[in-house]
């Protein structure tokens, strides 16, 4: 209902039972506050945004006076700004005065709002409390002295991030926001709580001291390593990226954005970085100009494969990070070139047997569901902002069920059906059969010999019940034995149940690849063949073979075979690529070039480049189509990325056959082992962030393993498992190990 | 940590609350855990007493920091909870409190050298009207004056 209410003598239109104080944010009147925000609860605590409202005795807290039918509010008038002007004094009594040397200083909300209400003498003489800071990890600074305790950050702990870490202890006097246990803070959105605190209380640690805000330009960016495409602030200073701030965008990632979108930027200026061309001479690397490298590239396609016309024998393969931008010039390339062999899926065990299923819903509707199955997610730590959406859906009562190896933490109530990979097709196939039955419809071939379990006929029910259900498939079933049975038995169920579908297992930018085809057409071969294929030459696009591929050792192989000649395109260097490469060519990393990424709504969102690149790299979409030119490759006339784009966004899109068989009687395999990245490792740039691989997650290391699976591999809890520490959990499925790793991936998927 | 005794009287305090709402039985869990435990809490019980009411670690420690019965130091046996808000303050707690201090020789906070007494300030405990004013055990004391003090304190065992 619309009610109409009069502001500082403007008639306004407002809905009934909005605050004071999202009416006044909508109308751009200003009204002071600290604790309100407008996605956490109302706290109303700090007494800030006093209002006078006509009729009512005394001043009401904008935050959390709803609107009525003909109320007068005056934000301006005397009695308002007396009682503004009353709570900022006694805010200031405990605040220390040392805004020159805070971190905050000059973005601070207390700084801003006590120039305007604040008086220029303290009538307080007498002493200021004091808290200790506390340490709460590499990623946040404390200056607790400094804390209003608007509450800002223990709402954000409890409702947003899940976890109620800080808390206010004590009283009076003595209250103290900060965290019980001494591993401090440890959620994978724990940043956001820097964005919330309107004081220097809780600030950026890898940032302390480098800058004041106004020093820095804020360039809006797109983070790309995962599939949703969260929409941030890169802050720059003199060319380098100082401090990674969220933006605000309802479609995709609200307000917040996880750790590992926050803190990236810190790998930019790590020592690891490529700075210069360099070619291999005699087996010794030379840093050269790039025109000097660029000829040599050529020189080495052409000896190796263009002189001979044996293009069977080039590979292109990129990694999913990449921008449409880059995939799009790299496979246009190859194309031109006579090339087919073109791919992205560099960790996928068995590429005829892939997950194709598509993703239906928006990520915005994920809020709404009122029942969602989770198969083969880690949500929290895999995707964040997706796992943040489903938790609102839990918290207004849907019903979230797991089907994974093991009891993963998930920050809302989940029903977890432990189960081995092995199992999960044969699950689904037993729910499908359940949904079949119910229908008295024929039951096709494969699902005669089905007996659903226990397992399936709950899920088929919890299926049946719900009205606006999802399906969703996660990144442990990648390189399941039957993984596209999986995939297809899950698309049966959507279409029975007429729920939506959500596939995880493609990530970062991996929809912009398959956007621009950058898979081989049926004459190519795929990154696994490759592999096998005694090649003569690749172009590999920001690749590290140690992490990127399922078959690490036999990758390692086939590229360094003496007569592969190699052109890597590269934004770090690394031991491997020099091992194998021919030619080095320096590449912009994130951050420092412009293009675009699909997120897993197959939103395109373009970004400009916050900073240059260092040294002598330069952004692989301008060395792509400089190369393309060297080759003497008719069209490739770009004068920016834009136009790239613009050429993408015209072309029609190539779809794919896929196999939509179902064949339950697959070969399972009795040990399966899932490797996992630890998620600050899942790429190069997160790599090379010192904070976020210092902080909790970013030191997971473990093989977890159920007790019969360990006693059965004779290990113990003090032992490794494909180097990694082993972890008995009492409640996991047998013949599996979940691996979560910070390390490169050695042996890790070669099995 | 917690005891099945101490368990059994939860539980019947968890039963008074409806289902699901368990942590409201906290307050009356952190009083049975630190009856066992020497009239006194800790990091551990704390975050023990959180795990059996399904609560978050520093939700638990937010109640037991903020009332005054919770204790976090070592205790006496019998503890004098001054009143030093704003009725008792201005009739003169802060004086009464330093007195006691002095006969006693420990600052507050602090429990006298045989483990008898301790002394805690406290803020204000609704008996305004008979400021300055303490509480022992359950016991209220009111209208104090040093003499009175003294003879409360001595009878003390
Ligand atoms: S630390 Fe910051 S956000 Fe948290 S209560 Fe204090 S001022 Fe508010
Ligand atoms: S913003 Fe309204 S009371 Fe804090
Ligand atoms: S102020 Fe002491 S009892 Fe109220």
């Amino acid at each position: 209902m619309i009610v109409e209410i009069e502001i500082d003598g403007k008639l306004i239109n407002a809905n009934t039972g909005e605050m004071v104080i999202a009416v006044t944010d909508r109308e751009g009147i200003s009204v002071p506050r600290f604790c309100y925000h407008k996605k956490l609860s109302i706290s109303a605590s700090c007494r800030m945004c006093l209002v006078d409202v006509e009729g009512a005795p005394k001043p009401q807290p904008a935050c959390s006076t709803p609107v009525a039918e003909g109320m007068k509010i005056h934000t301006q008038n005397e009695k308002a700004i007396a009682s503004q002007k009353a709570v900022m004094e006694f805010l200031l009594i405990n605040h220390p005065l040392d805004c020159p040397i805070c971190d905050q200083g000059g973005e601070c909300e207390l700084q801003d709002v006590a120039i305007e209400y604040g008086s220029d003498v303290s009538r307080f003489s007498e002493g200021k409390r004091i808290v200790a800071p506390s340490d709460i990890g590499p990623l946040i600074q404390t200056d607790m002295t400094r804390c209003i305790h608007c509450t800002r950050c223990v709402r954000f702990g409890s409702e947003i991030a899940g976890i109620m870490e800080m808390g206010a202890t004590g009283r009076g006097e003595e209250l103290k926001i900060e965290p019980f246990l001494a591993e401090g803070i440890t959620s994978e959105l724990s940043g956001n709580m820097i964005d919330v605190c309107p004081v220097g209380a809780l600030t950026s640690k890898p940032f302390r001291y480098e800058l004041r805000s106004w020093q820095m330009s804020s360039v809006e960016n797109i983070a790309r390593h995962d599939l949703v495409g969260s929409n941030l602030y890169a802050q720059t200073y003199k060319g380098n990226v100082k401090r990674v701030v969220s933006g605000d965008n309802d479609a995709v990632n609200e307000t917040w954005i996880s750790d590992r979108d926050r803190f990236s930027y810190e790998g930019l200026t790590h020592e690891n970085r490529l700075l210069f061309p360099q070619i291999k001479v005699e087996g010794q690397w030379k840093e050269v100009e790039w025109d000097v490298a660029l000829d040599f590239a050529i020189k080495g396609l052409n000896n190796n494969i263009l002189n001979s016309r044996n293009l069977a024998k080039l590979g292109g393969l990129a990694s999913n990070t990449a921008t449409i931008e880059e995939l799009h010039l790299m496979q246009k390339l190859l194309r031109e070139m006579g090339c087919e062999n073109i791919d992205h899926r560099l960790n996928v065990k068995d590429l005829n047997n892939t997950m194709h299923l598509k993703s239906t819903i928006k990520l915005i509707e994920l809020e709404s569901v009122d029942h969602a199955l989770v198969i083969g997610a880690n949500l929290r730590l895999e995707q964040p902002m997706i796992n943040h959406r489903l938790r609102k859906a839990q918290l207004s009562g849907a019903n979230i069920t797991t089907l994974n190896v093991k009891d993963f933490d998930f920050n809302y109530k989940v029903d977890s059906h432990i189960t081995s990979p092995n199992e999960i097709a044969n699950t689904l196939a037993g729910v499908l059969k359940t949904l079949i039955d119910k229908t008295k419809q024929e039951f096709p071939e494969y699902l005669s010999d089905v007996i659903p379990s226990e397992h399936s006929v709950t899920l088929a029910n919890n299926l049946l019940e719900a009205n606006n259900s999802v399906l969703i498939l996660g990144e442990h079933l990648i390189n399941n034995a039957q993984a596209s049975s999986i995939s297809n038995l899950t698309a049966e169920i959507a279409k029975l149940t007429n729920s939506s579908t959500l596939n995880l297992t493609a990530t970062a930018n991996s929809l912009g690849a398959q956007q621009v085809n950058f898979m081989p057409n049926s004459q190519g071969m795929n990154a696994n063949e490759m592999l096998d294929a005694d090649m003569r030459a690749f172009i590999l696009l920001d690749i590290y073979p140690e992490y990127d591929f399922h078959h690490s050792a036999a990758a390692l192989n086939a590229l360094s075979s003496d007569d592969v000649f190699v052109i890597s395109l590269n934004s770090f260097g690394s031991e491997l690529v020099s091992q194998y490469s021919d030619v080095m060519l320096p590449m912009a990393a994130m951050f420092e070039t412009s293009g675009t990424h699909m997120n897993i709504n197959g939103k395109a969102q373009s970004f400009r480049a916050s900073v240059g690149a260092p040294g002598e790299a330069k952004p692989a979409w301008k060395i792509l189509k400089v190369l393309a030119d060297l080759l003497e490759l008719p069209s490739f006339h770009y004068e920016n990325s834009t136009q790239v784009m613009s050429e993408v966004a015209h072309q029609s899109i190539q779809t794919h056959e896929y196999d939509a068989s179902i064949d339950l009687s697959k070969q399972t395999v009795t040990l399966e082992t899932i490797w996992m990245h630890s998620p600050y490792q899942s790429d190069v740039l997160l790599r090379h962030a010192k904070s976020l691989n210092a902080s909790q997650i970013g030191q997971m290391n473990t093989a977890s393993m159920s007790v019969t699976t360990a006693q059965s591999l004779s290990l113990n809890n003090k032992d490794t498992y494909l180097g990694v520490p082993v972890e008995i959990d009492s409640i996991m499925a047998d013949q599996c190990v979940f691996v979560n790793s910070n390390q490169a991936t050695n042996a890790g998927g070669s099995q | 940590m917690i005891s099945d005794n101490a368990k059994k009287q939860i539980d019947s305090w968890i039963a008074k609350y409806p289902q699901g709402k368990q942590s409201s039985a906290v307050m009356e869990a952190l009083k049975v855990v630190q009856a066992e435990n020497n009239n006194q809490l800790n990091h551990d019980l704390i975050q023990a007493v959180a795990d059996y009411l399904d609560m978050p670690g520093i939700a638990a420690a937010e109640v037991a920091t903020f009332y005054e019965n919770y204790n976090h130091k070592p205790v006496g046996k019998h503890i004098i909870r001054f009143c030093h808000n704003i009725s008792c303050m201005l009739t003169g707690a802060d004086d009464l409190i330093s007195h006691l201090e002095t006969k006693l020789g420990v600052k507050t906070g602090e429990v006298t050298k045989d483990g008898l007494i301790s002394v805690k300030k406290v803020e204000c405990l609704g008996a305004c009207v008979g400021a300055p004013m303490f509480q022992i055990g359950d016991q209220y004391y009111e209208n104090l004056t040093t003499d009175k003090v003294d003879e409360i304190v001595d009878g003390l065992k």
